[in-house]
């Protein structure tokens, strides 16, 4: 092989070894087929050092002899590696034994120790249902892969955890449950506070790619508005018959920027029509209006915006047992950031989104209207300008609504209408429409899409937590 | 320092933030700069930070929740810092935290609705010779008793603030 100063020579239990200058010894190790094991490693994500357990005993060209953390350790030249030494396995066992002290009751901890010989924690356990070692996995993941940043750690010392911003519910979860999927432990403290699990709504039909639903409709009204018209419609209906008396709704502001406004009367509603293609924080205004007392609320927002108030709704409930929320979900594939939005239209259309009269998304194409004139491009142009989060979200026909609405399944002018609860329908009911043909095929194909792009960009993840488990389990026979 | 109006806080978080926008690294200085402002580090100054400058919001918590400089909590005018370390435990430190309690009226980690007085405790303030010891603003006052506590808060509550 040619002489490449990045190549650096090592050895690892006495095998030699030719890796780059710079990989975690515990990959070069692995390329050898010598598996270290690791509780807060996943390739992928930035290694971080924290559980300890892929420590080895290394000796340096100098002759300096300690103990590193293999996963954040650089290959160097002359680097001699030992990673099963009596010391290593020594330091190990003792590392096992706090944590198997900190969380007793983990399978695949208690697993990993007894390899060690350790089959009951010696130390003294504080809090035997702790099953958080705080590696920070699930932070990362968070934050590298998904990128919403939803959880990070919190306090120090003893108190550290991990959580959201003041431990409340964060709508920066896009609920994707990376954080639940990647954790070493299983542990439950992100699913609960954090990670939206929302409790699935109880109707008729039951299916995968359209969620739980008691009718689907294709539908207009006799407003303007995006499609149909619908959700304006059902919003000044609900309103008029005492349904909700609050409505949060994003709406335009300067530009083609949106913001989170509250809606009382039917003018405020119809300056809030069409859609923006963005994901803007709502829970704060369904906050403000509880607070200010009002408890019939209705929200409108994107599958990730729904979750979030469906979330809040079942919190809130337990304190305001009156709350009443209605949710109108809207068809999302992705959602945008304004300042990449704008960018990447001018770029590709030339417009100044800023000018947009409306914006809309068919069949595949994202059209802008300016002055009566319509420029179009093709979704897909627009990656870039992709919100974080988009790309692991499942949720085309917002699962957790009362009632979706959206284009797809319809033809011109119509909204497809998901009824999913009994209030969705009431409301559908007492609002005057004109119904139309429903191509239920589309709406499927639409969320099967989204679903599969979910799916294969969670794949490189799963792939490499699957190989990490299955290392376990092949030790020792069984696993979580 | 009184309750300032949620529009002054508003702009002077602004202001603040103004100085570090563009330049990378500033988390901690721009966080510092809030609590030595305010008092504390508000949910707004925790959301602003997060519009303008991007930083997440939960990495914005985590490095407030992790320092002791800054606070989650409005901090009162005098921050009183009891020594409760080995060498001023010894010495008494526990009769003239309880001292500092009664005469302030709020446990320790406590601040008064006033907004006068936040009552901490710390495990050691650098000297141990004079313990027991206790902080206020900066200001060390040593070989303490319970009554020389007292007299110290009387007179700090007598200022005009």
């Amino acid at each position: 092989m040619e002489a490449n100063i990045k190549e650096v020579n090592l050895t690892i239990n006495g095998v030699h070894v030719k890796a780059q200058k710079g990989t975690p010894i515990l990959e070069v190790a692995r390329q050898i087929g010598v598996e270290i094991p690791t509780l807060c490693y996943i390739k992928g994500l930035s290694p971080y050092g924290s559980c300890r357990i892929c420590s080895v005993e290394i000796t340096t060209a100098s002759g300096r002899k300690r103990i590193v953390t293999s996963c954040n350790y650089p290959a160097e030249e002359g680097l001699v590696v030992e990673t099963d030494s009596e010391r290593v396995v020594k330091v190990r066992r003792n590392l096992l034994r706090l944590l198997l002290a900190r969380c007793p009751k983990v399978t695949r901890l208690k697993n990993l120790a007894s390899l060690y010989g350790l089959n009951e924690p010696d130390l003294w356990v504080e809090n035997d249902s702790e099953d958080c070692i705080l590696c920070g996995l699930c932070v990362r993941v968070c934050n590298e892969l998904i990128r919403v940043s939803a959880i990070n750690f919190a306090n120090r010392g003893i108190k550290r955890t991990v959580t959201t911003p003041y431990d409340e519910f964060s709508e920066d979860c896009i609920g994707c449950g990376a954080c639940a999927m990647i954790c070493p432990t299983g542990s439950k403290k992100v699913r609960t506070n954090n990670y939206s699990v929302v409790r699935p709504l109880a109707a008729p039909q039951k299916d995968e790619k359209l969620g739980a639903y008691i009718d689907i409709l294709s539908a207009k009204s006799s407003i303007e508005g995006q499609d149909g018209g619908v959700v304006t419609a059902l919003l000044l209906s609900g309103l008029k018959n005492g349904m909700f008396n609050k409505a949060v709704v994003v709406k335009r502001k300067s530009g083609y920027r949106a913001e989170a406004v509250i809606a009382s009367t039917p003018e405020e509603i119809m300056e809030a029509r069409g859609t923006k293609y963005f994901r803007i924080k709502i829970v704060p205004k369904i906050k403000e209006l509880i607070s200010k007392g009002e408890r019939k609320i209705a929200v409108v927002g994107t599958p990730c915006q729904v979750r979030a108030a469906r979330k809040i709704q079942q919190i809130l409930q337990q304190e305001h047992p009156d709350l009443d929320i209605t949710i109108i979900g809207l068809f999302c594939f992705e959602s945008f950031e304004y300042e990449k939005l704008k960018a990447e239209t001018a770029r590709i259309m030339g417009v100044n989104l800023d000018d947009a009269e409306k914006t809309q998304i068919k069949r595949g194409k994202f059209i802008v209207s300016i002055n009566g004139h319509e420029y179009s491009c093709k979704v897909k142009e627009l990656d870039h300008a992709i919100s974080n989060g988009c790309p692991y979200c499942s949720d085309f026909p917002a699962f957790f609504a009362d009632v979706s609405v959206g284009a797809v399944g319809s033809p011109d002018g119509y909204s497809t209408v998901i009824l999913r609860t009994d209030k969705g329908k009431k409301l559908v009911e007492n609002t005057c429409l004109e119904y139309g043909r429903v191509n239920v095929e589309e709406i499927t194909k639409l969320s099967s899409f989204k679903k599969n792009r979910a799916k294969e960009n969670f794949e490189p993840l799963i792939r490499e937590i699957q190989a990490v488990r299955l290392k376990i389990r092949g030790a020792v026979g069984d696993d979580a | 320092m009184g309750m300032m109006p949620k529009e002054d806080v508003e702009a002077k978080i602004d202001m603040i933030i103004d100085k570090y926008a563009g330049k990378s690294g500033v988390l901690i200085q721009l966080l510092l700069e809030i609590q030595r402002e305010l008092n504390w580090v508000p949910r707004e100054a925790i959301k602003r930070i997060n519009e303008r400058l991007g930083i997440p919001e939960s990495e914005i918590y985590r490095v407030v929740s992790f320092y002791t400089a800054m606070s989650l909590t409005p901090r009162g005018k005098y921050l009183v810092r009891v020594c409760t370390g080995t060498a001023c435990y010894i010495r008494g430190a526990q009769r003239v935290l309880t001292a500092a309690e009664k005469a302030i009226g709020v446990k320790a980690g406590e601040t008064t609705d006033d907004l006068k007085f936040t009552l901490q405790t710390v495990n050691c303030l650098g000297c141990c010779a004079l313990g027991p010891v206790v902080e206020i603003n900066g200001k060390y006052y040593g070989l303490l008793t319970p009554k020389t506590l007292e007299n110290i808060i009387s007179n700090l509550r007598g200022e005009s603030s």
